[in-house]
């Protein structure tokens, strides 16, 4: 039987896991509990310096810029109209120099300092962990769902933005009750699926969380340094 | 069964008298009056609310408007939730019209979603009507449907139309006889006890040993301080579209014929009023 669905148990054993690696690495995961229950979800906050040319980031006071900013609203600081960004693919999203469609190219080294925080759920719905996110200005303005588009790399951008469902929409965290960003699970077993049918013939154990995150995680930011296979290996049991 | 399609219409025509009062901190032109709407249960605030909006703008400067959102007794009301939940969960056993606040400014946006226009209203109604069907049948109904007919379910509840609603829905309510039932039941359990905004699990309409499983079951299993024990003083009412079924009732009838446009099971648990 072919699975890649995960159930809870499972889920959690990935958690810990993962959780065993990131503390050896310092990585900074933790396991927050839900009170009085084995439910919980992993967390971890990371400041990340996000390219101003990358998107119309508001140019409102709260962000931190470095000095000589391209930025691009404009420089009264007036937002910019509401954009459907699954529907934007034109020049006014896009300001580098584009070689192609698939390339992008950085032209100014200016930047914009936001803070992350991610959220590691399970969703029973779907038998697969779920990726929940929100950030903030170092001056604590929650970003809007346009601004989160701006913090995707503009290659990241035009795959998702195929995606016919919200691939990242707003959405009510389950277990806290506010608003995060997260990534719509149902495609996951799409992608997952060939991870854990290739596993037993390459005879390495796979851990699902760790596997999916390190695919959904880069598109916002979040890396998974590579060590966290290495160490898998290391200290693997005889 | 006749009777159980008149359950239908029932749950979809369910109306709440509703008294719309602009927040008094808002800067008006003039004096704003109230306004009156019987909102459907079944509904979303941004999708039935065109007129309060229009009614307040009148009175107001354009400067002075931003996201428009709605309170109750300084609880931010979330618009992602049915209207009839919120309801229930806020405002059960009062007294009737349900006087909500409008606000224009300063937008609570540490407890309410943005809802900048009724697209985002429709992908999550979609969202929800997905993850039903994920639990339901594993996804294959919705999958199977082309996006003509999921537009078709979101069209009938945005424009109150029972039977195009149905005539579409009635697939993801079916079921292989030799089932019993759909293989999870959609449902979520709210309450205002605790931080936890619902609790939803995976659960079987039948048992593996083929036990029905009702409304009781459900509860012992996922919130068992909603029940009462023998002898004990009813501390809790289970609410579904403001009625408090029978905790007998098998959990499968309940999906079929309680749930909501989203095809989920939604249940509040409040406490029973002191008076």
């Amino acid at each position: 039987m072919s699975c890649s669905v995960l159930d809870e148990e499972q889920f959690r054993l990935s958690c810990q896991l993962l959780l065993q690696r990131s503390d050896q690495l310092g990585d900074g995961w933790s396991w927050e509990a839900v009170q009085g229950s084995e439910e919980g979800y992993l967390r971890k906050t990371a400041l990340r310096s996000v390219p101003s040319d990358w998107g119309p980031l508001h140019d409102q006071k709260g962000f931190s810029s470095h000095p000589q900013p391209q930025t691009l609203c404009d420089s009264t600081g007036h937002e910019k109209e509401e954009q459907d960004p699954a529907a934007s693919t034109g020049s006014d999203f896009l300001r580098a120099e584009e070689e192609d469609a698939g390339s992008y190219t950085v032209t100014n080294s200016s930047s914009l300092v936001l803070q992350y925080e991610y959220h590691i759920l399970f969703s029973c719905s779907y038998g697969a962990p779920v990726l929940y996110f929100r950030a903030f200005t170092l001056e604590g303005r929650s970003l809007a769902l346009e601004e989160m588009w701006s913090t995707i790399h503009p290659n990241y951008r035009l795959c998702l933005q195929n995606c016919p469902l919200n691939a990242i929409s707003q959405q009510e965290h389950p277990l806290l009750g506010q608003p995060f960003f997260f990534f719509h699970p149902c495609r996951t077993e799409e992608f997952m699926g060939p991870v854990l049918q290739a596993a037993p013939d390459q005879g390495r154990p796979v851990n699902y969380v760790l596997s999916w995150l390190s695919v959904v995680g880069p598109v916002v930011g979040l890396d998974v340094p590579l060590q966290y296979c290495t160490a898998l290996h290391s200290t693997k049991p005889d | 069964m006749a009777d159980d399609k008149d359950v239908l219409r029932d749950v979809w025509f369910g109306r709440i008298p509703t008294c719309f009062t602009l927040n008094p901190d808002e800067v008006t032109e003039r004096e704003a009056e109230a306004y009156y709407l019987l909102l459907p249960r079944v509904s979303y605030l941004p999708v039935v609310t065109d007129k309060v909006k229009k009614h307040f703008l009148k009175v107001m400067r354009a400067e002075d408007v931003e996201e428009m959102w709605f309170e109750y007794e300084g609880t931010p009301l979330k618009w992602h939730y049915p209207i009839g939940v919120l309801f229930d969960l806020h405002a059960s056993n009062t007294v009737l019209p349900w006087n909500i606040t409008v606000h224009f400014k300063n937008f609570p946006d540490q407890d309410l979603l943005h809802c900048l226009s009724n697209s985002i209203v429709e992908a999550h109604f979609m969202s929800s009507i997905k993850e039903a069907d994920a639990l339901k049948h594993k996804s294959q109904v919705v999958n199977d449907m082309q996006k003509k007919d999921h537009k078709q379910l979101w069209m009938g509840l945005q424009n109150d139309k029972f039977d195009q609603f149905w005539a579409m829905n009635r697939k993801l309510m079916e079921y292989p006889t030799e089932d019993g039932g759909f293989r999870y039941i959609p449902f979520r359990i709210y309450q205002t006890l605790s931080d936890r905004p619902f609790i939803q699990k995976l659960f079987r309409p039948v048992s593996p040993d083929c036990n029905v499983h009702t409304l009781g079951d459900l509860l012992k299993e996922m919130y068992p301080d909603a029940l009462t024990n023998d002898g004990e003083q009813k501390r809790y009412q289970v609410l579904i579209h403001g009625i408090e079924p029978l905790l007998e009732t098998p959990l499968q009838w309940l999906s079929e014929h309680l749930s909501h446009p989203d095809n989920f099971l939604h249940i509040c648990v409040v406490p029973v009023p002191t008076d």
